[in-house]
């Protein structure tokens, strides 16, 4: 016999349609992370600002010696660092989430991988104040600020898609393993160094260019923050659309394992 | 259990008790005259009911088919890779936990506009059956059907924010149960008043005594105006006067054609509070009809376990027949 519940609310993993019907929770639940990150603390949302000025000020010092050739290597760095930093906090904080979120889990019928989201898009907005100390730090620098910063919309696609694939991925994971949080955290650190953020494409030997770009999905999107912020290039399209397409596959796979086991969580968390 | 015998029996109980089934109507008053909920001689107020045979699909609010639930008891859980690599290493066995159904083919309909309870020992599986019923757990086989929408009292405020203040924490729940913003605020007021909190809405709730979150929770819950609501052991919330205006407004419910299903151990309230009761033991839906005859069976199965086996066959059970 087949499990089967019909529900009048329809299939809930609909994923559009539940990001939809739940879009009023999705924004609580934005709200209330900003809410919370800087609750007590009396500078606020201005370290949204300062924790990445800061940790660019750190790698540039100990770097700038060694990369001296590169031109106002802060930019540089702090262009690509951004993107990381995204995909990183993100992947961080929803290890936890849906054991986080048990309560609801055992009152509402509520499709999981919306806290996923809902960590995703709040980040979003500490990305986006980020760029103001980036800003800051170019006309300080004296780094000329291009019209191509003007894509990052655009660039900023397959960066989320990505970041939202990997991210339910080992959220997923963790429900089930624990030891996914400290796997992750290895892992995390290993891919941060195959990531051009200290370094550019340019350092890499010819061995490897011909194909860690494609196949580290952070390759590519950290590049584009650097090219529109740094070098004022625009991306090939066949490379973006590269990204897009990686970002879409991980997504899909991500979705599907949460399809899977969106029934199994309750008995887990 | 022999479900042709079952079903005859079912429809004898229905002949001889059909002439004085009448549907049962719950009034605002008669909540008033029911405050002594736990008292052992609480006088039935309601009119009995009497739980057709076969019940027509439209005047079914859930239907409950054939429902088992399965958990796993993990007597180590083996949370790491390492045990797990160790377990494959060593070459064991993969079982690490023995299962067993919290509830086994259980089926039943509830009728709209009724109130159905269950009662049964700890861990009978009253708890794992609303989780079914609200769907956030789904059953290994079975099939629930439900109509219209349903919310529950399981564990109040669960879904709350305690950094945010009890308004912020309204608009949150309804946006758990996809209540439009817009008619949320229109009844912000209405849900203050009821939890008697207006004074403390902007507070955090993390300020507040466990009896006002309880509050807010059940009047956040009544007011989401859900068809069908399932409630766990929580009419006991707050004070008197609170329980008191809690069982008005479950009266208003019933009214306006709303169905609920209880789970409780406050077994004469509930006897007296329910059309239909339910009991459950070890997973099995043992009773389903008269509440009287249930408690009953219920009090029987509690102190005669010895008995389960032929309990069953002497009672005039009328249970429904599976459909």
């Amino acid at each position: 016999m087949t499990a089967h519940v019909i529900r009048t609310a329809g299939h809930y993993y609909d994923f559009l349609a539940a990001i939809y019907n739940y879009r009023e929770y999705l924004k609580h639940s934005v709200i209330r992370d900003l809410r919370k990150k800087y609750k007590r603390s009396t500078l606020g949302y201005l370290w949204s600002m300062l924790n990445p000025l800061l940790l660019m000020i750190v790698l540039t010092v100990v770097f700038s010696k060694i990369m001296s050739h590169v031109e106002t290597y802060s930019v540089f760095l702090f262009s690509s660092l951004l993107a990381w930093q995204y995909f990183v906090g993100t992947v961080t904080q929803s290890l936890s989430s849906i054991r986080a979120n048990m309560k609801l889990i055992e009152q509402v019928p509520i499709p999981k991988f919306l806290f996923v989201l809902s960590i995703a898009v709040s980040n979003i907005v500490n990305f986006l104040l980020s760029l103001v100390p980036l800003l800051l730090v170019m006309v300080v620098v004296g780094r000329p600020i291009q019209w191509t910063v003007l894509l990052f919309p655009v660039m900023f696609i397959p960066l989320f898609l990505i970041t939202i694939g990997f991210s339910l991925l080992f959220a997923v994971a963790n429900v089930f393993f624990e030891d996914t949080t400290h796997l992750v955290r290895v892992v995390t650190h290993a891919w941060y160094y195959l990531t051009p953020i200290l370094y550019g494409r340019d350092h890499i030997p010819a061995s490897l260019e011909s194909w860690i770009p494609f196949a580290n999905p952070m390759f590519l999107v950290c590049e584009y923050m650097r090219d529109i912020f740094y070098y004022g290039n625009i991306p090939s399209l066949s490379a973006y659309l590269y990204s897009c397409c990686v970002g879409l596959a991980v997504l899909a796979l991500a979705l599907w394992i949460f399809h899977k086991c969106d029934d199994k969580f309750i008995y887990f968390v | 259990m022999n479900q042709s015998a079952l079903a005859k029996e079912a429809e004898q109980s229905a002949e001889q008790k059909q002439p004085t089934a009448k549907p049962a109507t719950q009034t605002g008053a008669d909540g008033e005259q029911r405050e002594d909920d736990q008292a052992e001689q609480a006088p039935p107020k309601k009119e009995p009911y009497t739980l057709p045979p076969d019940l027509a699909p439209e005047d079914t609010a859930i239907d409950v088919d054939n429902i088992t639930v399965t958990y796993r008891a993990y007597t180590e859980r083996p949370g790491t890779f390492k045990e797990i690599a160790l377990n494959f290493i060593k070459e064991r066995k993969a079982r690490y936990y023995t299962t067993f159904d919290a509830l086994s083919e259980v089926s039943f309909k509830v009728p709209k506009g009724k109130i159905v309870g269950f009662i049964g020992s700890n861990g009978a599986g009253k708890s794992t059956l609303l989780k079914t019923l609200s769907g956030v757990l789904k059953p290994a086989s079975g099939i629930v059907t439900a109509k219209g929408r349903i919310d529950s009292l399981i564990s109040l405020g669960s879904g709350f924010d305690r950094e945010a203040n009890a308004i912020e924490n309204i608009y949150l729940y309804g946006s758990l149960h996809r209540v439009p913003r817009d008619v949320i605020k229109a009844r912000v007021p209405k849900i203050l008043a009821f939890a008697e909190l207006e004074e403390f809405a902007y507070t955090p709730v993390r300020y507040y005594s466990s009896g006002m979150y309880a509050r807010l929770g059940f009047a956040c819950a009544l007011d989401m105006n859900p068809d069908i609501l399932l409630v766990d052991e929580v009419l006991a919330v707050g004070d008197e006067r609170f329980r008191k205006r809690s069982r008005e407004a479950m009266d208003n419910l019933l009214l306006s054609g709303k169905t609920i299903v209880m789970v409780s151990h406050a077994i004469n309230m509930l006897r007296d509070f329910a059309d239909i009761i339910g009991v459950l033991s070890k997973g099995k839906l043992i009773y389903y009809g008269d509440p009287f005859e249930a408690v009953k069976v219920y009090r029987d199965e509690s102190y005669e376990v010895a008995l389960d086996g032929k309990r069953l066959a002497k009672k005039p059970a009328s249970k429904k027949p599976k459909s």
